[in-house]
């Protein structure tokens, strides 16, 4: 076991939906431990069509739910009614013997619940704690509601998103929430290294909108320079023409290409059998052959769809032009060079059986152990906390089950 | 709107990484990692070619005229560093570069895999002078494996990773998603990783070097399809602005439609769907909710019909009373216009001596204690004679020899 950057680092995580999580995942991976604390009731990304228990294990459909078990590797779950006051009151002997309190409530939860920062640092000074509200503490869109997409509307990415001919489209899966997750990650560790030097805790305050217009820089750059709001391009390239993905033979078959300079295109036609293209005064430099895109790309796409996808990343590659097989997503997972970065972890789950975790981007020699173990069951460290951490007795833990303060299974 | 006068005299704050000195070799939009370095702090310093790193040569320019100091992505992805002009392919260049980087904390790269190795920077050389150094090196497909000398770009590492076929609508072409959406994430995990790097180092006095590859963040972006593949055997494909899932039962609406005056983000609430019932009452569409992803197309028909008469502001307003999480579909002038950007003051003036008065986009986080630093990205060159003196001990005439051999700027 190397070592780790995070150990004995202790983060109590309050978190929904997938950008507090991430944050959460990316601290674990990292050796922190990180406790989650649900609510008795369940959780919220608890999604329909769980896959069977594994042979010999209890059927609890609730700890099968593949994305959850994706944001919660190596984490600890105490589920635990924040709203009764004893539950507060395990909470606060919690955060007593914690590093970091993270949340991404609603404002307005975090209020009604009393764990906003002036009262967690009256528990412990040093506390740091981190909100991820959607559109920050303040301003107008405050009390918000909105989960990553919906902030991907706002922020001018969904508009950007797409083919100019159709309307604003969407980023594959998500975008905002891993952006978010990462940079609470990052400014995280940043404050606890602070506190580790001065003794001074913090808050932060990760507005998921903002986190994502650093990525909209450019055309809010437009804006403001030259007062023209920019439409979406599809799959263009501001600087470098041609661009695009072009059919390829067999069935849903297609190469992303992108060429750089002038020598790139020329190279590229003597490999589409035509060379004297390269002297087409239409296609003769960056700017002509943007205002020819269309032509070019009927042009490459006759050629293209004479060979496999794989055949057209070979050939083209092998000029020294970026090009790529637009893989499936199982065709990724087994792709040489993600099985030589090992990009995706197989954990063993008690009840799942074994299933691969999406690591980080990184591989490092000293904090490479990627993912620290499975997801949690459904309170699954109810008794590490009641019990190692807080001295409660066993009648004691028995009368707060009995009273739906803490559960072993999800009630309702 | 704050400028950069108010936060760079604020004494009582002493930063997350201050103390902390960055190289940044970086180029393009992997520039994002050193920009996040520098607004926790550190002392971050650009090292760029004579001519200027290429993102300079990249728009938006004001008035479209190329201006290699006053583009909008570098006045944003440089913002807080500072600037050293060097000639890397001269073996004085070289040299100086290794001294800077001895003198560094972190260094970030994103070079050809191997590059630095021929001219005599690679990990392993630059740790024998700086034996707890933590190297950051950012490729499209990784240092090491059968792919690491392919050429990558934004849309090629996407279409590898498996990304490309998820977007877009099912009857197109898959389409990449904006700009370099995938390349700035995987900056921001190389941002992260330094982090990591100095917190072990922190801990334990060594070093580290971290290989982070743009077709792992693509692959980390994608999230819960992966794993549901490994069990029920489906390949998610792209779904237009729908969840990628084909669980009939799954929630729904969580996607794009249009109203009166453009496109809303519409979404269900997950503990009650009834309540968008509720807000497009009297139309049929709670008999839908048993199966709501296996009736996205009843549902997208019957909410059209609604929205198609109340403009997005309207809809979100109604919707958001009701707690269900709807959005307007901005564009970016939108966005720019509106009140919560000015209210928060998102938007910064670096006073940048040639745009003394450009706005231009801030924090990525708000500390209580910290502050997010925020100052001008610097001209080509600007700290070459400070940097060279101050770190190396090189004097006037130093200096002056080096830049009329064309090593220095």
């Amino acid at each position: 076991m190397t070592a780790q950057a995070l150990n004995k680092i202790r983060v109590l995580e309050l978190t929904t939906a997938v950008a507090g999580p991430v944050a959460g995942c990316v601290l674990a991976d990292m050796g922190a431990e990180v406790i989650k604390i649900e609510s008795p009731g369940g959780r919220s990304i608890r999604s329909p069509g769980a896959p069977p228990p594994i042979q010999g294990a209890p059927d609890h459909p609730y700890n099968r739910t593949p994305f959850f078990n994706e944001l919660h590797r190596g984490k600890k779950l105490l589920s635990l009614d924040l709203k009764h006051p004893e539950g507060k009151d395990i909470f606060v002997r919690l955060v007593e013997n914690a590093d970091v309190v993270m949340e991404n409530f609603s404002p307005k939860i975090v209020g009604r619940l009393g764990i906003d920062y002036a009262e967690l640092k009256k528990i412990k000074d040093d506390i740091i704690c981190v909100s991820m509200p959607a559109f920050g503490k303040t301003g107008p869109y405050e009390s918000r509601a909105s989960y990553g997409p919906g902030i991907d509307a706002m922020s001018g990415l969904s508009h950007l998103t797409g083919y100019p001919d159709r309307g604003p489209g969407k980023p594959a899966q998500f975008y905002c929430d891993q952006n978010a997750g990462l940079t609470a990650a990052l400014t995280v560790m940043g404050a606890i290294r602070h506190r580790n030097r001065t003794g001074q805790g913090q808050y932060i305050e990760l507005a998921m909108l903002e986190g994502e217009m650093q990525l909209i820089a450019p055309a809010l750059m437009e804006v403001i320079m030259n007062s023209r709001s920019p439409n979406r391009i599809g799959n263009k390239h501001e600087r470098f023409a041609p661009q695009g993905v072009y059919k390829c033979k067999g069935e849903n078959a297609w190469v992303a290409i992108t060429v750089r300079s002038d020598s790139e295109w020329q190279s590229l036609t003597e490999l589409m059998g035509n060379p004297e293209l390269a002297n087409d005064h239409r296609f003769s430099d960056l700017r002509a052959r943007q205002a020819h895109h269309d032509d070019i790309d009927k042009l490459i796409e006759s050629w293209t769809s004479t060979l496999t996808q794989e055949q057209a990343e070979g050939i083209i590659q092998a000029a020294g032009i970026p090009a790529g097989a637009l893989l499936n997503l199982n065709e990724a997972f087994t792709h040489q060079q993600f099985l030589h970065r090992n990009t995706l972890v197989h954990v063993e789950h008690p009840e799942m059986g074994t299933f691969p975790h999406t690591r980080t981007a990184w591989r490092s020699r000293n904090n490479n152990d990627g993912v620290s173990g499975p997801a949690p069951t459904f309170g699954n460290a109810n008794s590490y906390v009641l019990t190692d951490l807080l001295n409660f007795s066993a009648e004691d833990q028995q009368k707060l089950k009995d009273r739906k303060i803490v559960s072993d299974a999800p009630l309702g | 709107m704050i400028t950069m006068t108010d936060q760079a005299d604020d004494t009582k704050h002493s930063a997350i990484l201050g103390g902390i000195r960055v190289a940044d070799l970086t180029t393009g939009s992997f520039n994002y990692a050193g920009r996040l370095l520098a607004g926790l702090g550190a002392e971050v310093i650009k090292l760029e070619t004579l001519d200027g790193d290429p993102l300079r040569q990249w728009g938006p320019f004001r008035n479209d005229e190329e201006n290699v100091e006053t583009g909008g992505r570098h006045l944003h992805l440089d913002a807080g560093k500072r600037s050293v002009s060097v000639d890397l392919e001269t073996s004085e260049g070289q040299s100086i570069v290794k001294d800077i980087i001895t003198d560094c904390d972190i260094v970030l790269e994103s070079f050809d895999p191997g590059y630095l190795d021929t001219i005599g920077l690679s990990f392993e050389s630059l740790v024998s002078s700086k034996t707890d150094l933590i190297m950051v090196s950012m490729s499209h497909f990784g240092q090491s494996g059968p792919y690491k000398d392919y050429h990558g770009s934004e849309i090629v590492d996407v279409a590898i990773g498996g990304y490309l076929r998820l977007t877009g609508e099912p009857d197109r072409e898959p389409v990449k998603p904006y700009d370099d959406l995938v390349i700035q994430h995987t900056a921001l995990h190389a941002a992260t990783a330094a982090m990591v790097g100095i917190m072990h180092r922190d801990n334990t006095g060594e070093g580290d070097w971290f290989d982070v590859a743009v077709i792992d963040a693509a692959l980390f972006l994608i999230g819960g399809p992966t794993q549901s593949y490994f069990f029920d055997g489906k390949v998610a494909q792209r779904n237009g602005n729908r969840l990628l899932t084909t669980e009939p039962r799954y929630l729904y609406p969580s996607t794009i439609r249009p109203c009166l005056d453009g496109y809303v983000h519409a979404h269900g609430n997950n503990r009650n769907q009834d309540l968008l019932a509720a807000l497009m009452p009297g139309i049929g569409l709670e008999t839908l909710f048993e199966t709501p992803m296996g009736n996205a197309d009843e549902i997208d028909e019957i909410m059209d019909t609604w929205l198609s008469t109340r403009d997005k502001f309207e809809v979100v307003t109604l919707a958001q009373e009701l707690r269900l999480p709807f959005t307007e579909v901005l564009t970016p002038e939108e966005i720019l216009a509106d009140p919560h950007l000015e209210e928060r003051n998102f938007l910064v003036k670096l006073e940048h001596p040639l745009e003394p008065s450009l706005l231009q986009p801030g924090q990525a986080a708000l500390m209580s204690e910290t502050p997010w630093i925020n100052r001008r990205a610097p001209l080509i060159g600007e700290d070459t004679d400070e940097i060279l003196e101050e770190l190396l001990g090189m004097n006037e005439n130093d200096r002056t020899d080096l830049r009329n051999k064309g090593v220095i700027r």
